[in-house]
């Protein structure tokens, strides 16, 4: 196989990369530190997004409880990179152990989606039996009680204080872009692997999947580890980007984040999610201007941007369930070569 | 099929007209340009093996599926797309595959909702007098929740539920199915003496040898199509029944879901394919 | 314990009880017909105690006439939302209905945020409404004693609904089979209003007691009781009424008791216990204490 037939083969990822650096690239050359955060938000809310769309992309199923991941990878990694003295000085009931941990950046992002991933992985395994509206409920629920663990564990998370990283940022907009690209990457290596496969395929018809041979409830529960992994990677991010988190940034307003740019840009394909992010990231810049200009001019009206989203994403439900890519992927097919495209048409 | 029998039919007046019904269940074709007719006072059967399409005509008639192509007419008024409750109120009553009564309601709440529509208040208390002359174990069990009955009786009860609406057309869909010998004979007596009353049925079953012996004209269905309809009589000496319920056209076990059981009636009438091609009826 | 403080627990766990009893009533009255877990219920609350605020403000109404009032518009607000957001997801999936009832409650939040105030606002309530009374040596508010008593009203009301009048037995065969309900004559459309109708009607009148405890609406107000109405439902069962008013009982009892028990440093974690346990309940016997007409369905 020669390397256009190699590249052609992954173009989804590399074009959305590509897209991804040129906006990025864009927006810092523009040298306005607001663009630059708008840029660096951006990618890191794309790695929370593609860890979504990676699970409820192929099985169908809405994680509830994914922001609570994200939070979980944002305050493990913070543990891990904030100096000891530090903690200590902040919160002097934090458990010893807890503030003995001390590493470099890099390990403590690892950290933080490995203990998402651990929790995913101790949690999931009696949920993933469950069938629609009990599973709803129950990832729900356990997205309540993430967010009240993370709330209330004063020796771990600072309680409903805020936990400060101080310090420089350690997400700067480059490694922003860095990690939202391998995580592009990430959800479409899933998409094509066995994995992705049998998970859409235990989607289409459970039944007729599982008398294929394939374990409904494995494959789900290891998408919703891989996937939890990547939220976690996501938070780490946030966490050392923001500099200071509270549990409330894992709660309702991020699931609504989260849902309004997956059903929006649609759930199925990564080209899908990746196109929500950005619109909606677009959107609710705009909307935000809208809303201080209104304000300014008289009128309050703090909280149309999330009235309009929601209306929109009612009525993206209503008329076009798949989003706007509807399951498409964006593609660079080799001219007139059969082999690629029959490859990847057998592939999706 | 046979222009004899659409001549009769329509001489006697024509309670119901399908033409070129088709039906979906997403891709699959569960019904393909099927039209029958059922005139006044008529006993009309459907038969035809599991996946046949029977179940999913009938659904189709009372509004429960939609037709992704044809017409349904009914009194001279098309009814294909309508909700189930408009049907059921211009006088089609169905009663569904399964029985389908209300386990947590009483007999006496399970009557009363079948009289939904059509409520009044004299009318009703006559109803219910009338049903239990067809049924006393009604009667007996008016304050029971209807979880409690025995097959037979939940036939009865889900029977009773379909005529207090004192339907024009009333459809069965596979009323013996799971039933003993004995119920079956009692339930098809009951249909019987309900025709005599002159009431309007369209009957679907498994049970050929029956079916054919009550009803005026029948359909044979495989596949989502008619392959033959006409009298019983005709039914029995041009139709290889046994070998079009043996599958002869090949498709055995179509992946339509005609909501019939695996456990086929046809095993409580073990001679069924010879009587049939012995021409029983 | 001394007598006092049994009886002052008793009290307070039945008046706590009746209102999460009414809460969850009314979160499950929709989902037994609709399959559907409402999250825009904790918002028809929200808007209910906003009129009761808007009204007491505003206008020199007879308190009975402003409760009334309040408890109207949540039940406008419920039938409303249920035709404008709801009727056209009939028959979709699963999590289809639960964003768009997601998303309508926050549609109604930020709407109560931009229209009024992001801020808490105090609702103005008639005098007796904080003022107590002795009861067996208790000093024990009256809102509790009437909320008990209205629970009551409410409960006989109900009842006599569901068993007695053929719109009652009408709604009950809809929750068991709605297909087959239709094929009865029974139209869907009315069933589903008036579900969505006497939930917001229950609604209105846990709003009422909610503002008498707190003494303030704001916007976010319907996060609280949503969130209680979730578990007693999973508890008590979500296919029965009888489950969900005993399930709220029990809920209560057993958040006194916690209360009472807890060591101060888990008491914060209250939350996160009840809702473990509704995960534990979902995963071991989804069914809830009341079975109802629950129908198990498993993937695995």
């Amino acid at each position: 196989m020669n390397a256009l037939q190699w590249l052609s083969r992954r173009s989804t990822p590399i074009i959305l990369a590509a897209v991804l650096a040129v906006l990025v690239y864009f927006l810092w050359w523009l040298n306005d530190s607001y663009l630059e955060d708008v840029a660096t938000n951006g990618c890191i809310t794309l790695v929370m997004v593609m860890g979504f769309q990676l699970f409820m992309g192929n099985s169908g199923i809405l994680n509830w409880s994914y922001v609570g991941y994200v939070g979980i990878g944002a305050f493990a990694s913070a543990i891990c990179s904030i100096e000891p003295d530090s903690k200590r000085l902040q919160m002097p009931v934090m458990y010893e152990a807890l503030i003995g941990i001390h590493m470099p950046y890099w390990a403590a992002l690892l950290v933080g989606a490995a203990v998402a991933a651990l929790a995913a992985a101790i949690i999931g395994f009696p949920l993933a039996r469950l069938s629609d509206m009990a599973g709803a409920i129950a990832q729900f629920a356990l997205l309540v009680v993430f967010y009240t663990l993370l709330a209330q564990w004063q020796q771990v998370t600072n309680g409903p204080r805020t936990f400060t990283l101080g310090g420089t940022r350690s997400t700067t907009i480059w490694v922003a872009l860095v990690v939202g690209v391998i995580s592009i990457f990430v959800a479409y290596w899933f998409k094509e692997s066995a994995l992705g496969l049998r998970l859409r395929a235990s989607r289409e018809d459970r039944y007729a999947a599982a008398s294929s041979g394939i374990n409904v409830v494995a494959t789900r529960y290891y998408g919703y580890i891989i996937s939890a992994a990547v939220g976690g990677l996501a938070g780490g991010l946030f966490s050392h980007y923001i500099l200071s988190i509270t549990a409330k940034s894992f709660y309702l307003a991020e699931l609504f984040l989260v849902l309004s740019m997956v059903i929006i840009g649609g759930s199925m394909s990564v080209t899908g999610a990746f196109a929500g992010c950005i619109l909606i990231t677009i959107a609710r810049q705009g909307l935000r201007q809208g809303e201080a200009n209104l304000t300014n001019s008289g009128f309050d009206v703090s909280g149309m941007t999330e009235i309009v989203l929601a209306v929109l994403m009612i009525l993206f439900l209503m008329l076009r369930p798949n989003g706007i890519a509807a399951g498409w992927e964006v593609r660079w097919r080799l001219p007139g070569r059969r082999a690629a495209r029959s490859d990847s048409k057998q592939r999706s | 099929m046979t222009p004899q029998a659409s001549q009769a039919s329509a001489a006697a007046g024509l309670v119901l007209s399908v033409k070129d019904l088709s039906v979906s269940y997403g891709a699959v074709a569960a019904l393909q340009d099927l039209s029958l007719e059922v005139a006044q006072g008529e006993l009309v059967s459907l038969l035809g093996v599991n996946g046949a399409g029977k179940s999913t005509t009938l659904k189709a008639i009372a509004g429960v599926l939609k037709p992704t192509h044809g017409a349904i007419t009914f009194q001279g008024q098309p009814i294909g797309g309508k909700t189930a409750e408009a049907v059921h109120k211009l006088g089609i009553s169905l009663v569904p595959e399964g029985r389908q009564i209300f386990p947590m309601l009483t007999v006496a709440e399970n009557l009363r909702i079948g009289a939904f529509g059509s409520y009044k208040a004299g009318s009703f208390a006559e109803d219910l007098e009338d049903m239990f002359q067809l049924f006393p174990i009604l009667k007996q069990r008016y304050r029971q929740a209807g979880g409690l009955l025995s097959g037979g009786e939940q036939q009865m009860l889900a029977i009773a539920r379909g005529l207090m609406a004192r339907p024009k057309l009333l459809m069965l869909d596979e009323p013996s199915l799971g039933l003993s010998p004995t119920l079956v004979d009692q339930i098809f007596d009951l249909i019987l003496s309900l025709k005599q009353r002159g009431i309007t049925i369209l009957l679907v079953e498994q049970n050929a040898e029956r079916a054919l012996q009550l009803a005026d004209r029948a359909y044979l269905l495989s596949t989502g199509r008619v392959r033959f309809a006409g009298r019983p009589a005709e039914m029995s000496t041009q139709v290889d029944i046994a070998a079009v319920y043996l599958g002869e056209h090949g498709a055995v076990g179509a992946a339509v879901p005609d909501g019939a059981p695996a456990a086929s009636a046809s095993s409580a009438t073990p001679g069924n394919p010879a009587a049939s091609a012995g021409g029983a009826a | 314990m001394s007598l006092a403080t049994f009886i002052e627990f008793v009290v307070n766990t039945l008046s706590l009880g009746s209102l999460y009893a009414l809460l969850s009533l009314g979160l499950v009255f929709v989902f037994g017909i609709m399959e559907m877990v409402n999250f825009a219920y904790g918002e028809y609350i929200t808007v209910s105690a906003y009129i009761l605020y808007l009204l007491g403000i505003n206008t020199s109404l007879p308190w009975p006439l402003v409760f009334l009032l309040g408890i109207l518009g949540g039940a406008a607000i419920s039938v409303i939302s249920e035709i404008v957001a709801f009727r056209p997801f009939r028959g979709r999936s699963v999590e289809a209905l639960l964003v768009t009832s997601f998303a309508v409650s926050l549609i109604l939040q930020y709407t109560a945020q931009i229209t009024i105030s992001p801020r808490s606002k105090p609702v103005p309530l008639p005098g007796f409404f904080n003022q107590s009374v002795n009861v067996a040596g208790v000093v024990t508010p009256i809102r509790s004693l009437l909320l008990i008593a209205v629970t009551v009203l409410l409960l006989a009301g109900f009842s006599l609904l569901m068993k007695k009048t053929v719109l009652g037995i009408a709604m009950r065969a809809a929750a068991e089979d709605f297909t087959t309900a239709r094929l009865m004559g029974v139209p869907a459309n009315l069933i589903i209003s008036c579900a969505f109708a006497i939930s917001g009607v229950l609604a209105g009148v846990v709003a009422i007691f909610w503002v008498g405890r707190s003494g303030s609406a704001e916007p976010l107000m319907g996060q609280a009781p949503l969130l209680i109405s979730f578990i007693v439902v999973v508890i008590g069962g979500m296919h029965s009424l009888v489950g969900s008013v005993v399930g709220g009982f029990i809920y209560a009892a057993i958040a006194n008791v916690l209360t009472l028990v807890l060591p101060t440093s888990l008491l914060s974690f209250r939350e996160a216990i009840m809702f473990a346990i509704v995960i534990i309940f979902l995963v071991l016997k989804p069914a809830g204490l009341f079975r109802g007409s629950y129908v198990e369905e498993r993937v695995g």
